[in-house]
């Protein structure tokens, strides 16, 4: 069980050194494609080590315990994700809802965190997250219902291992319709352009991250990393025929990631009802089309 | 009996050493909050993309100043805008740093005469590096940037202890040229 | 001996008694209704342990003393009993408010043998005198508060359900000439079966809250007292879910099978009901100011939930329903209890009047934070393991339809418990609520930390409850859940809720550590906060209260008042047919009563004449 738990959270900084590094390789690809030259690879960590080494500023107990409570939250959820069909740290156990619902715990205390700041412009960030939650994650969560049951398991790495049984069809290419709204909605989840309207720098000051600085802030962003690695992970494994082995896990990440950041920085910004009306219209429908396609006439290519 | 090899460190030194490797990270990645008030801030956008690219020094804009860690005056400052630059950099965590711009900053520039501009910032808040210039090109800018850097990796960029150690000095003039430093909610009455 | 029928006696004992005492002095009374209503919840959990219920009647009448124990009414009678001891902690609190001290006493307590009568009974009409029992007794709590109109609002709802109820038995009793409950379920079938399906569901629905009856639960319990709040979301509301149980679970599937769907056409039509119902309940609690409206209509949606999971007849959902009977009784209760708590201190439940409360009321926030955990569906909580439940039911049989609204509804909620949370508790502390505001006595607190202990500890050993769950399972002849220490099998795949919390302890423990190794941080004041360089020292200025959802509520408000038009307008119908009725049958003057003796002496002796 020791042995489990510390596998786990390797996994959590496996996650997090992944993303890390991942993510200051993307702000160099994105630099690229913007005619510059970049920051070094390695920006993401002198910005988080830099944050930790800061003196920071705290509103109250509750500003601190919601960012404790946040990093926790996110760390266990990161425990349960399978990284290859071999490396899982509780195997069994890492159903889908645990991802779907552990997150949230997170989500929740740096909600709590941002309102105990005490400034509006958090509440704001923090009231359009969750919308923007309600509108990307009711077509995702349909389109996994169909996964679940055309496979009969939630485990996320049997599903992957349903997938690499079956010839390597992926989920993506047996279910396009819902291969589609699952971009959509990781671009959501990841809060990428065009639905990046939560965080909006220039329109309410980062959103919930307004008052933090410092450690605060250094522990948000690092669980902002972990954050993208299970979301991206959950892609991966879910529509991606998850990985034999480590390095086809790394490649498919990588381009996972780098496909929805490219796809990003050509954007502009919804508004948040924009972001409402447009994934209850497209993607709810090929969702909901994709779901009675597979299930009641069973058209699985 | 004591280890030959490993002189035990004080706790001074160890808090140095610390110090230190914090200044690394610190220098390789400012974040900064420009208080664009001056002219000067023209030379920002193209300091920011494609023609410099700041982004390759570890910089980059922010949008409050809890997270900064450089706050851009550029330019001249009246005394209405004093008052909030004053505000928002008691509000920056510490370490931060200050970049004056351009010749208002250091002497009040074409300014220097007026009533309601005042000459030199560093009577108010403590100057790290000043860019010369009326206004500072592009290419000054960005070597006013790695001159920080370099300040910061010798210890000399203490502005913010500067600040710590003569507050009293900094609040009398701050004092003297404003009247009081925070005033009332002038939009909600 | 003690025996059921003795609870029930001495339970009406204790009422007089509250009564009595009440008019002595008021607060006696209330400590006679915590007493009263700890002797039943500690009798009865006694009694369970061992499982040794005594059923022999000597001195209750006639078919009140059809008394029968079986695992689904211990359940209820257990959860329904412990919310009611849990909410008369609040009682001595609060009795100063009320005009009728005593009454208020003894009804509370009359309310409570009603639901013990109704659990336990086994003949219809007995279960129809303590269901009306309990509307009549409830319905005077609620006046005792706010409004009237609410009161009548709500009689109007439950009378429609009861007379549907007393239809339902009065058609089985045709059939079979007897009342007894499990012989008449037995023995129905056809178009009888249909009927009697539908006019019980009427009147669960009505009880529950869910779509198309469910006008009167948000006024209700805005109105009612804030302890009577409590009681309804997690007492009361829960005689409909029985009422549910027995209809839609003991009777099996109703109606012609839809073949491609594999399910029942009325018990899908339920289901959609519940799923609509899921869906308005989250709507409208997102746009609340009030946080009680808020609340009650988040267990609006939750009893949506209980009605979907009970339609599948599917071994996972039933348990889920169950369970998660269970979990939003505990959480809401909670939830009400803490906003009651911050109700007494501040004399309001407006979230718009209020914040920052976390200050003063640190235990109080953390109770409702632990127990709208628990309503959103977030792991370690109980709502978590039954939410997981119903969701296994709803992916393995692929109900799109319903699962959309489960999905809206469970991601919802987070968006509406968070507005208590976000502008109630945390945000700026307004200025008037600085120096009054005081944490809720210790006699408040208790029961709160009870309910918040329970919520926790059905999200991470809820097997035990499971367990219990499965008893009633093997009493309704459905496969059990296959459990094991600490795992639950679910349909396609295992959950393993203690690995989960523990996981989640080291989590945070982990990011504990991470944050006290690193510099200790600046503390500063609340109005310290980024304000674009302006300088604002009133507080109601940062603080983002009313209105929250705004841009979200916009799209959807248009719909809303076209409802509430129909609705409206079908009050002013109703209000005019009782206009009719009351024209024609209750007049002062003699003739037109004489006529109608007539008429009715004529239609009693048709039979002998003809």
């Amino acid at each position: 069980m020791i042995l489990n738990i510390l596998f786990g959270l390797g996994v959590a900084l496996f996650g997090f050194v992944l993303q890390t590094a991942l993510g200051g390789i993307n702000r160099k690809v994105i630099a690229r494609l913007q005619k510059r030259y970049g920051p070094k690879w390695y920006q993401e960590f002198l910005d988080i080590f830099k944050l930790l080494s800061k003196r920071a500023t705290s509103h109250g107990w509750i500003f601190d315990f919601g960012v404790i409570m946040a990093l926790g939250g996110i760390i266990a959820t990161a425990m349960f994700m399978p990284i290859t069909n071999e490396l899982v740290a509780f195997d069994g156990y890492d159903n889908f809802f645990i991802f779907v619902y552990l997150i949230a715990v997170g989500m929740l205390g740096m909600a709590m965190s941002a309102s105990g700041s005490g400034n509006p412009l958090a509440s704001i960030g923090v009231m359009r997250a969750l919308t923007t939650m309600l509108a990307y994650e009711v077509p995702f969560m349909v389109v996994v219902l169909t996964i679940i049951n055309i496979t009969g398991d939630s485990s996320i790495s049997m599903i992957a291992e349903f997938q690499q049984l079956a010839n390597n069809h992926w989920f993506i290419i047996a279910l396009p319709l819902g291969g589609i709204v699952a971009i959509l909605a990781l671009m959501g989840m990841l809060g990428k352009k065009p639905f990046e309207t939560y965080i909006a720098p220039a329109e309410i000051a980062s959103g919930p991250m307004v008052e933090y600085g410092g450690k605060q802030l250094g522990m948000l962003f690092i669980m902002h990393e972990i954050t993208v690695f299970i979301e991206v992970s959950l892609f991966v494994h879910l529509f991606l025929g998850g990985a034999e082995n480590i390095f086809v896990f790394l490649v498919k990440y990588v381009l996972v990631y780098t496909f929805v950041n490219l796809i990003s920085n050509v954007n502009g910004r919804f508004k948040i009802d924009q972001v409402v009306t447009f994934f209850y219209k497209w993607p709810l429908l090929l969702a909901v089309s994709q779901a009675i396609i597979a299930i009641y006439l069973g058209w699985v290519i | 009996m004591k280890s030959t090899k490993f002189t035990e460190l004080t706790q001074e030194q160890i808090d140095r050493k610390w110090w230190e490797i914090g200044d690394f990270f610190r220098r390789n990645s400012l974040w900064m909050l420009m208080y664009c008030t001056g002219c000067c801030a023209i030379e920002l956008p193209p300091a920011m993309t494609s023609a410099y690219d700041m982004e390759r020094l570890g910089m980059g804009p922010m949008a409050t100043p809890r997270q900064a860690d450089v706050l851009l005056v550029t330019g001249y400052l009246s005394l209405k805008t004093l008052r909030r630059l004053i505000y928002t950099y008691e509000q920056m965590s510490e370490p931060k740093y200050i970049v004056g711009f351009g010749s208002c900053t250091i002497n009040g520039g074409i300014y220097h005469d007026s009533h309601v501009v005042i000459n030199r910032l560093d009577r108010y808040v403590p100057v790290d590096v000043y860019v010369a210039g009326c206004m500072p090109n592009t290419e000054a800018v960005m070597n006013g940037f790695v001159d920080l850097m370099d300040l910061i990796k010798s210890k000399k960029a203490d502005g913010w202890k500067r600040y710590h150690d003569n507050y009293d000095w900094y609040k009398k003039n701050q004092e003297e040229a404003l009247g009081e430093v925070r005033i009332k909610d002038e939009f909600h009455e | 001996m003690a025996n059921l029928e003795l609870i029930i006696i001495i339970t009406l004992g204790f009422g007089m008694l509250a009564y009595l005492l009440g008019n002595l002095h008021r607060t006696l009374g209330s400590v006679i209704t915590i007493l009263g209503s700890a002797f039943v919840f500690g009798s009865l959990a006694m009694y369970g342990y061992t499982d040794t219920l005594d059923l022999t009647v000597n001195y209750l009448p006639g078919v009140l003393g059809d008394l029968g124990a079986s695992a689904l009414s211990h359940y209820f009678a257990l959860l329904v009993s412990f919310v009611y001891l849990m909410v008369a902690f609040f009682n001595p609190y609060y009795i100063d408010k009320q005009k009728y001290p005593a009454l208020y006493s003894m009804l509370y307590l009359l309310s409570l043998v009603g639901v013990i009568g109704l659990f336990y009974t086994t003949n219809f009409l007995a279960f129809f005198f303590y269901f009306e029992l309990v509307v009549w007794s409830s319905l005077f709590l609620i006046p005792l508060g706010r409004t009237r109109s609410s009161a009548s609002l709500y009689y109007g709802f439950s009378a429609f359900g009861g007379f549907s109820l007393l239809v339902a038995i009065l058609l089985m009793y045709s059939g079979t000439e007897s009342f007894n409950i499990a012989l008449n379920l037995a023995a129905l079938s056809g178009t009888t079966k249909v009927f009697v399906f539908l006019l019980m569901m009427i009147s669960a629905l009505s009880k529950l809250g869910a779509f198309p009856l469910h006008i009167w639960l948000p006024n209700v319990l805005t109105d009612a007292p804030d302890p009577v709040t409590g009681l309804f979301s997690g007492g009361l509301e829960k005689l409909g879910a029985f009422v549910a149980v027995i209809a839609l679970v003991r009777l099996g599937g109703v109606g012609t099978m839809i073949s491609a769907l594999n399910i029942h056409l009325f018990n899908y039509i339920i289901m959609i009901l519940g799923a609509i119902t899921i869906v308005i309940g989250t709507l409208m609690a997102i746009r609340q100011d009030d946080a009680k409206t808020l609340l009650a209509y988040s267990s609006m949606s939750n009893g949506g939930y209980i009605l979907v999971a009970l339609g599948f007849m599917t071994t996972t959902s039933i348990s889920g329903g169950l369970l998660h009977i269970f979990a939003h009784a505990i959480a809401s209760t909670s939830a009400f209890l803490a906003i009651g708590a911050v109700a007494r201190q501040t004399h309001t439940t407006k979230i718009s009047e209020l914040g920052g409360m976390i200050h003063k009321m640190p235990i109080t926030y953390m109770v409702y934070l632990i127990a709208i955990i628990s309503m959103a569906g977030i792991p370690p909580m109980g709502g978590f393991i039954s939410k997981w439940l119903i969701f296994q039911g709803v992916i393995s049989e692929g109900f799109i339809f319903v699962a959309i609204a489960t999905f809206f509804g469970s991601i919802g909620s987070f968006l509406y418990v968070f507005r208590p949370l976000a502008a109630l508790f945390l945000g700026q502390e307004l200025p008037e609520y600085k120096t009054s505001v005081k944490e809720a006595p210790l006699l408040l607190l208790i029961p709160m930390l009870l309910l918040s202990g329970l919520n926790i500890l059905s999200g991470v050993v809820p097997n035990y409850i499971l367990r219990y769950t499965n008893k009633i399972l093997s009493e309704l002849n459905i496969a059990q859940l296959n459990l094991t220490q600490f795992t639950i099998q679910g349909n396609n795949g295992d959950l393993h809720p203690l690995l989960i919390a523990s996981m989640f302890g080291i989590g945070v423990f982990v990011a504990f550590i991470i944050f006290i190794s690193l510099k200790k941080s600046k503390k500063v004041d609340l109005m310290d906060t980024y304000t674009a360089g302006n300088f604002i020292y009133t507080e109601q200025h940062l603080h983002y209260t009313s209105n929250f959802y705004a841009p979200l509520e916009r799209l959807y408000e248009a719909y809303i008042d076209k409802m509430q038009r129909f609705y409206q307008s079908l009050s002013i119908k109703v209000k005019e047919l009782g206009e009719v009725f009351k024209y024609y049958f209750f007049t002062y003057k003699p003739e037109i009563t004489v006529f109608w003796i007539l008429i009715l002496i004529t239609l009693l002796l048709w039979g002998d004449i003809a």
